[in-house]
Order: structure tokens, then C-alpha cells, then sequence
């Protein structure tokens, strides 16, 4: 009897606790689209929030945008110009962008969310201390600058435009946290923040003008492990997975190919892994300690074993081929022997005979490795080959905080990071903004102060010539060949896998699929 | 209730202590929380991190800072974060029915089924069944939480399609709430179960190596009268112990289940708070998760004089 009571009980639990399994899967019925991702969202702080600024920007389109040529198109501006000082900015507002109110998006708009930019947001901030004065006309507004400006059009890239009258009575837009819904001028506004689900959901915009969306609604689904997102995306629960300046990792691609549903883009990644070496101290600083280093990494074997063979073996000019003005300098090649002759010849010596060389102060060189923990991989890997041309190394392992710390106080002598894609065209451009020691931020290691290269960074930023742009860019990737501040270890390919249920995705270099054609242009197969 | 009110200058001490180390302990740790709120490609002046810096008043000298913590601690305000953009009174609250929501569930299930199971065990120790569910607890006991969870998710979510891989619904009664938290509050159940189950066995078998079961055998009283009335009693103790020693646990060490399973809870506000060094929301929840030990450990005084005279008495 007891028994029976047991089994009935728990029959009844069983069955209220997996009641939601039945009556199918919503999807089959609704034209949503659901975009899984590990980028959690933390704060209903559009402005103040990184990954949920970056989902904001198909709420709130930018002055300008890229496309996937990797050309920065105007975007709320239907076109803009640039004074020949390149100092005053003028974007000329596309009339046919309206607030999901139905009211028109007007030059006051922008000019009063480029001014909360530069005002409010600590790392927009450059913005106001270089801003010297804003004209609005009926369709335009002129941003004049204190000094030339030549990059205005790709930062705006990444300034989400908002309603003025929406926001001008807060005070403190970083302290401003609301759920939703959002007023935005895109194919879709942002409806609703839920944190506790992890999910955003954008719903149409009605008064959105442009090429009509086939799709109702777009839910971003958060999971705090990539593990459940890979799961997510496998079981149908997500119809695509999305990771900023990331690939859907490379372990889980043959298990998805495997099922049959997903397709897959592929495209190679403007930002990279790289070898940064501490060019304030010995023996880093040294050119031909470098080059060894250089020769010293098997880069073939970092791609197979940290890519699984979905990545190139890059260039010594550091930058990618999928970004514009990419110049084909000589590869990176494994040659351990050449490492050593040239360790040799620089007067790096094993002179005791222990098996580890001497610096040429006389004591024997040992290396730290600093890395955060997910670059615990290839850190081993680059630790072994330093170690196999007797250069001793110990790997320092920190979280991402101390991290910035150590690197800002130059506390390593290595260190291995990446660059996103925003990264490689900040500041002057091909990856200069991560060298420059002009520079703080919280990616960037600013160890080179050689004047050539500083010099070369300012001509590219005083220019808008694209046959300067593209003569500068040329030479920025030969000095990287031949001075080596940083070591590209592998350019990555980005894979995006994709429902079949799913077609018209559109990718571009800075973001990825999640951007405004992408939206536009989906829609279900056969539909 | 003599004894516990002899304790209070102790617990008033150790929460001094405790508040102390909340403010030091953040701030020892390496890393600059500036850093954290201006993103990774981004391009900021050494002026403005100086008036970052300045508005959260990290430039000032640390017994300042300290001061400064103490009067706001004095008027029940636990700061502002400004990497979660929110009052962390406000963040904890919400946090906190999460935690409380599926953690304290969990600890309840597992505390009643580890306590039953745990007790059964002992008692019959040659059982085949008993053995069964030592060798199953301390398996379970011994696994990573996070480990069970992702095997949980994986059968049960996965392959079976019987829960949602997240933790949390969008919308819904309580019914589609109950099949978003069933799986992790099973997993979570079954660990704290599985824990509390060989503690209470091992008790279980202390107890019984005295003399009172025996007396009370002779009395005639059945094995399974000697356990209700005498021995679960007794042999409770430890795990009230446990218990109020596991409340710091319950409150941040569900981490991993959060993780798993997408959940906003406490642990993942800790965790990231941890990474971000996001000062006031460490010190809100150190502090938090440090009165709560200290009132389950004042619960568990109490419950100590109820369940056993001779601390009543005070022998």
C-alpha cells in the first residue's frame, strides 16, 4: 500500500514537472527567429551593458555601418562628407528612418545622442574632449572637431543613435535601467529585457521603411555556459548561435554537420590571437630575440591543436587578408634550427651548457608567459617551443582583471590575447591601436614607442585618401614584418552554424550575421 | 537560552571581523575595477579614468573608503554598482528569491532525504539496499556539482526533452516555473542529499554503539521506535551542524548549478562580481551571505538546546 502511494506520487510530480514537454514546440507555429548566445546580459543599462550594447544596435541603428565588403556605408545617414581638414563631419539623415512611435528620426536626435556619448559614457568619452561644436540643419548634422579627424565614419559604427525626447530627461544615462520597451528606428526595436530568463526580444517596427522583414520577431537567448548553448542550438531550441569577435566553438561543429539541420558560414576573422612581446624590457626589446621567437613556434600545430585546423597560418605582417588594404608579406614558418642560429648569433648563448641560454647580461633568461586562463592551451604549447630552443619560460595563469593590471604595469614577457575586429581598425587602424604606447584601454598592451611607427600611425590617422590609406596600410604591415612587436599565432576562421529552416544570412567583418541585412533578409525556407 | 544569549558579544565581534575582511579582502586582490567599466577596444584619456575614479571614490585613502563604508553600512545602504548599473541592495534582493527560490528547496528536499536515507543506512548496515544507496551517496558526494548538473542536462534536457536547458522561464504559471527548476533543484537536492545522508549514517552508527538503544531494545521498543524516539534525535546533531556550516554554501556555493543551467542566482552574482571586482557588490554579498551564517549558527544554538538537555541544562 505504501508502496503504491510512493509510485502515485511520484507518477503525479513526474508528471506536473515535465507538463510543459507537451503540445509541441512554439516555434513550429510563431515566425520567430532565435539567436543563441553565451553573451550574457547583465544590466538593463543600454548604454552601460558591452553585450547588450551590442544586440541594441538592431534597435538603434548607427550613423554609419559595414558592409560585407568590409566598406563603411552610412547606414541612419544616407551619406555624409568630410571637410578637407578633416575636422568637420557631416552626415545627411536618411528621411525614410522613423521611431517605432511612427515619428520621423530627426538631426537633433543624433546630435543629442553623439553629445550623451561624448558626455556621459566613459569610453566614448574622446568624443567630448575633442568635440568643438555640432550644426544641425533641416537633414544634417556637422560634427566639427578641435583637430582632424579621419576614423569618424567607422567610430560611428558603433554609436547607437536613440530619441532625444525619449532621453534628454535623464539625467544620468549609465544610472538609467528600464526593461523595455525601447524606442528604436531599426527594422526592429527592442521590446523587452528579461534578465532573470536571459532572453531579449525584439519585436517589428511599423514604421520601418526599408526592405520589409519576413520575420515577426527576433529572441536573443543567453546561456551562462557555452555548453548549453551548443545544446541549445542542437535540439532546435536556437536557431542560430551568435558570439561577438568569436566562433560557435570548432569541438561542436561535426556533431551539428552531423545532424543534418546546419549549414554553416565560414569566413576568416579581422581579429586574431597574437604573441604580444614586452618591448620595455630585455630581451623582448631586441629585434633578433624576436625574430628567433618567431621561428621558434610551430604555427601549424597551434591551429591544428587550439583551432582544430580552422585557422591560417598568418602572415609576419600581423594583419588578416579580410581586412581592406591587406599587403601578402612573407608567412610565418617554423624552423627551430634558424630560431636557435639566431639566438646564437645575437649573442644568446647557452654558456654554461645546462641546456637554457644566457642574456646578454650574463644570467640566464627566463621568461614569464602571462595568459588568462583561455589561452591556457596555446600558452603550453608556446612555453614548450621557447623551452625546446632553451629559452626557459613559466607560464603565468590570471583572471582577465589582474590581467589588465600586469599588462598596463608591464609586468610579463609575454603574453598571449586577441584582437577583436572593432580592435584592428581602432585608432589608426590594422591593429595599431593594441601597439601604440599613446594608448590605455583595456585590451591594448602600448609597448612601442618607436618614433617611425608612431609617426607612420599619425600620417594614417591625418589622411582620408583612400591611395594614402592604402599606401600607409602597406607600409604599417612591412614594419610589422620587419619588427615584429607582435606575433600572429593563427588568423581564425569564424564559423556560424545555422538552421536550414533559415536562409538570406548576411555577414559582415565587424559584427558578424547580427546586423541589419541579416534581418532584413531572412526568411524561412520555402516561405 | 542562557548560553545563547552569553554568545552575542561573540557573534557581534565576529560580525566587526567580517565586515573588516569584506572591505580588505576585495581590495587586496589584484586588479584595477576601473578597468572593467571602459570595455576592450575602447580609448580612454588618463583624465577621464582619474574622474572615474575620483566619482567612485577609490582615489580617497583606504581608512577614508572604510569610514565611509561603515556610515553607509550604519544607514542599511550597501552602495551602488556601477558595473550593474543598480542599487545593490536592489540586485541582492532580486538575486536573493532566486537563490532562496530553488537553492532552498533543494537544501530542503535533500536535507529530509538525506536525513531519512541517511538514518535508514545506518540501521541496517548489512542491508544490500543500504549499501546500495552509501556506495550511491558517496559517488554522488564525490562527483563535481557542476559535473552532475552537466550530465543531468545532457540525459534528461538533451536526449530526453524532458526539461528546458535553462533554469529560468521567460513567462508562465508555476507549473511551466516547477519544469524550469525541477532539474537543478533535483541535481542540487540530490548532492546535499547524498552529503547529509552519510553524515547521518555514520551518526546513526556512533549513536547506536551506546547504550540507550539497547536499554530501550530491552524494553521492548522495535528497531524502528528506537530510531523515531531515541537514536534520529541524537544523531541529528551533526547534521544540524552541517547545515548551518553549508548556509554560506547554499548561498554562494550553488554557483555551478547556476552556471549550468543559466540561472541569476546569488552564486553568479558573486562569481562575477569576483572578475569584475566589482567592490560594492562583493561587500554586499560577503556581507549578506556572512549574517546569514551567523544567524543559522544562532538557529542551530537554539536547536541544539531544544534537541539536547544537557545543553539546555549547560553541563
Amino acid at each position: 500500500m505504501r508502496i503504491h502511494t510512493v509510485g502515485i506520487v511520484f507518477v503525479t510530480v513526474s508528471i506536473l514537472l515535465t507538463a510543459g514537454c507537451v503540445g509541441g514546440d512554439p516555434a513550429d507555429h510563431e515566425n520567430v527567429l532565435r539567436i543563441g548566445t553565451p553573451m550574457e546580459i547583465k544590466s538593463q543599462n543600454v548604454f552601460g551593458d558591452y553585450n547588450l550594447g551590442i544586440f541594441f544596435a538592431l534597435s538603434n541603428p548607427t550613423l554609419s555601418r559595414m558592409n560585407e565588403n568590409g566598406e563603411i556605408i552610412g547606414y541612419l545617414a544616407s551619406h555624409y562628407t568630410v571637410s578637407d581638414d578633416n575636422r568637420i563631419w557631416t552626415f545627411y539623415i536618411d528621411d525614410s528612418f522613423f521611431w517605432s512611435d511612427g515619428t520621423p528620426v530627426t538631426p537633433e536626435d543624433v546630435a543629442f545622442s553623439i553629445t550623451t556619448y561624448g558626455e556621459k559614457i566613459p569610453s566614448a568619452r574622446w568624443i567630448g574632449e575633442n568635440l568643438d561644436d555640432i550644426l544641425i540643419g533641416d537633414n544634417y548634422v556637422s560634427f566639427i572637431f578641435t583637430q582632424p579627424y579621419t576614423t569618424i565614419d567607422l567610430e560611428f559604427c558603433s554609436y547607437r543613435i536613440v530619441p532625444a525626447r525619449d532621453w534628454e530627461s535623464i539625467d544620468e544615462p549609465l544610472q538609467y535601467t528600464s526593461r523595455g520597451p525601447y524606442t528604436g528606428s531599426g527594422p526592429f526595436y527592442l521590446d523587452d529585457i528579461n534578465l532573470q530568463a536571459g532572453i531579449l526580444t525584439f519585436e517589428r517596427n511599423q514604421h520601418w521603411r526599408g526592405e520589409e522583414p519576413s520575420i515577426d520577431r527576433i529572441e536573443v537567448h543567453s546561456y551562462s555556459n557555452i555548453d548549453s548553448a551548443m545544446l541549445a542550438l542542437e535540439r532546435g531550441d536556437v536557431d542560430t548561435f551568435y558570439r561577438y569577435a568569436g566562433s560557435y566553438p570548432y569541438t561542436g561543429i561535426q556533431r551539428l554537420e552531423a545532424t543534418g539541420n546546419f549549414d554553416f558560414i565560414e569566413t576568416t576573422n579581422v581579429g586574431l590571437i597574437f604573441l604580444g612581446l614586452n618591448l620595455k624590457s630585455a630581451p623582448t626589446d631586441d629585434p633578433a630575440f624576436r625574430e628567433a621567437i618567431a621561428y621558434a613556434i610551430n604555427y601549424e600545430e597551434i591551429i591544428r591543436i587550439d583551432a582544430l585546423g580552422y585557422g591560417e597560418v598568418p602572415n609576419r605582417g600581423f594583419v588578416p587578408p579580410s581586412m581592406e588594404f591587406f599587403r601578402d608579406t612573407p608567412p610565418l614558418s617554423y624552423n627551430p634550427a634558424h630560431a636557435e642560429a639566431l639566438l646564437d648569433a645575437a649573442g644568446y648563448a647557452d654558456k654554461t651548457g645546462n641546456g637554457y641560454r644566457q642574456g646578454k647580461d650574463g644570467e640566464e633568461i627566463g621568461l614569464e608567459i602571462l595568459i588568462r586562463s583561455e589561452y591556457a592551451r596555446t600558452g603550453e604549447l608556446i612555453a614548450d617551443y621557447l623551452n625546446d630552443i632553451g629559452v626557459r619560460t613559466t607560464i603565468k595563469t590570471v583572471d582577465a582583471t589582474t590581467w589588465f593590471t600586469l599588462k598596463d604595469s608591464y609586468s610579463y614577457d609575454l603574453t598571449i590575447t586577441r584582437t577583436t575586429p572593432w580592435g584592428m581598425y581602432m585608432h589608426a587602424g590594422y591593429g595599431t591601436g593594441y601597439f601604440d604606447s599613446r594608448r590605455t584601454g583595456q585590451g591594448v598592451l602600448h609597448y612601442l614607442d618607436d618614433p617611425p611607427f608612431l609617426e607612420l600611425c599619425d600620417m594614417m590617422r591625418d589622411t582620408t585618401d583612400p591611395s594614402l590609406q592604402r599606401e600607409y596600410a602597406w607600409q604599417m604591415q612591412d614594419y610589422y614584418a620587419e619588427n615584429l612587436p607582435g606575433i600572429a599565432l593563427y588568423w581564425n576562421k569564424i564559423v556560424t552554424p545555422y538552421n536550414t529552416a533559415f536562409t538570406g544570412w548576411k555577414t559582415d567583418p565587424l559584427y558578424g550575421i547580427y546586423n541589419m541585412e541579416t534581418f532584413v533578409n531572412i526568411q524561412r525556407s520555402g516561405a | 537560552m542562557h548560553a545563547i544569549i552569553y554568545r552575542w558579544p561573540r557573534y557581534l565581534i565576529s560580525l566587526f571581523l567580517i565586515i573588516t575582511l569584506n572591505f580588505a579582502l576585495p581590495r587586496m586582490m589584484p586588479g584595477d575595477p576601473i578597468a572593467n567599466l571602459i570595455g576592450e577596444s575602447a580609448y580612454v584619456s588618463e583624465a577621464t579614468i582619474q574622474e572615474i575614479t575620483q566619482s567612485l571614490g577609490l582615489d580617497r585613502p583606504l581608512h577614508e573608503q572604510f569610514t565611509l563604508y561603515l556610515q553607509s553600512l550604519a544607514s542599511l545602504d550597501l552602495g551602488y554598482s556601477y558595473l550593474l548599473h543598480a542599487e545593490v541592495s536592489s540586485i541582492i534582493i532580486e538575486r536573493m528569491i532566486w537563490t532562496l527560490g530553488f537553492v532552498g528547496i533543494a537544501t530542503l528536499i535533500g536535507v529530509i532525504l538525506g536525513v531519512l536515507l541517511g538514518a535508514a543506512a545506518g540501521m541496517n548496515r548489512s542491508q544490500k539496499s543500504s549499501q546500495l544507496w552509501t556506495y550511491g551517496s558517496i559517488a554522488i558526494s564525490s562527483t563535481p556539482p557542476y559535473f552532475l548538473g552537466l550530465i543531468a542536462l545532457s540525459i534528461f534536457s538533451f536526449h530526453f526533452g524532458l526539461f528546458p536547458l535553462k533554469g529560468a522561464p521567460a513567462t508562465g504559471g508555476i507549473l511551466t516555473w516547477l519544469h524550469h527548476l525541477a532539474l537543478p533543484i533535483a541535481v542540487l537536492a540530490l548532492f546535499i542529499a547524498a552529503r547529509n545522508c552519510l553524515i547521518m549514517r555514520g551518526s546513526v552508527i556512533q549513536e547506536l554503539h551506546e547504550h540507550y538503544p539497547l536499554y530501550a531494545k530491552a524494553k521492548g521498543l522495535t528497531d524502528r521506535m528506537v530510531l523515531r524516539r531515541h537514536i534520529l534525535k541524537n544523531a541529528s546533531l551533526p547534521v544540524i551542524t552541517q547545515i548551518a556550516l553549508d548556509i554560506g554554501f547554499i548561498f554562494s556555493g550553488a554557483l555551478f548549478i547556476e552556471i549550468v543551467f543559466s540561472m541569476p542566482g546569488m552564486g553568479m552574482l558573486i562569481y562575477d562580481a569576483v572578475l569584475s571586482r566589482d567592490y560594492p557588490i562583493l561587500e554586499g554579498c560577503l556581507l549578506v551571505i556572512a549574517i546569514m551564517v551567523i544567524l543559522a549558527n544562532i538557529a542551530a544554538d537554539i536547536l541544539y538546546g531544544i534537541i539536547d538537555p544537557r545543553i539546555r541544562r549547560g553541563e
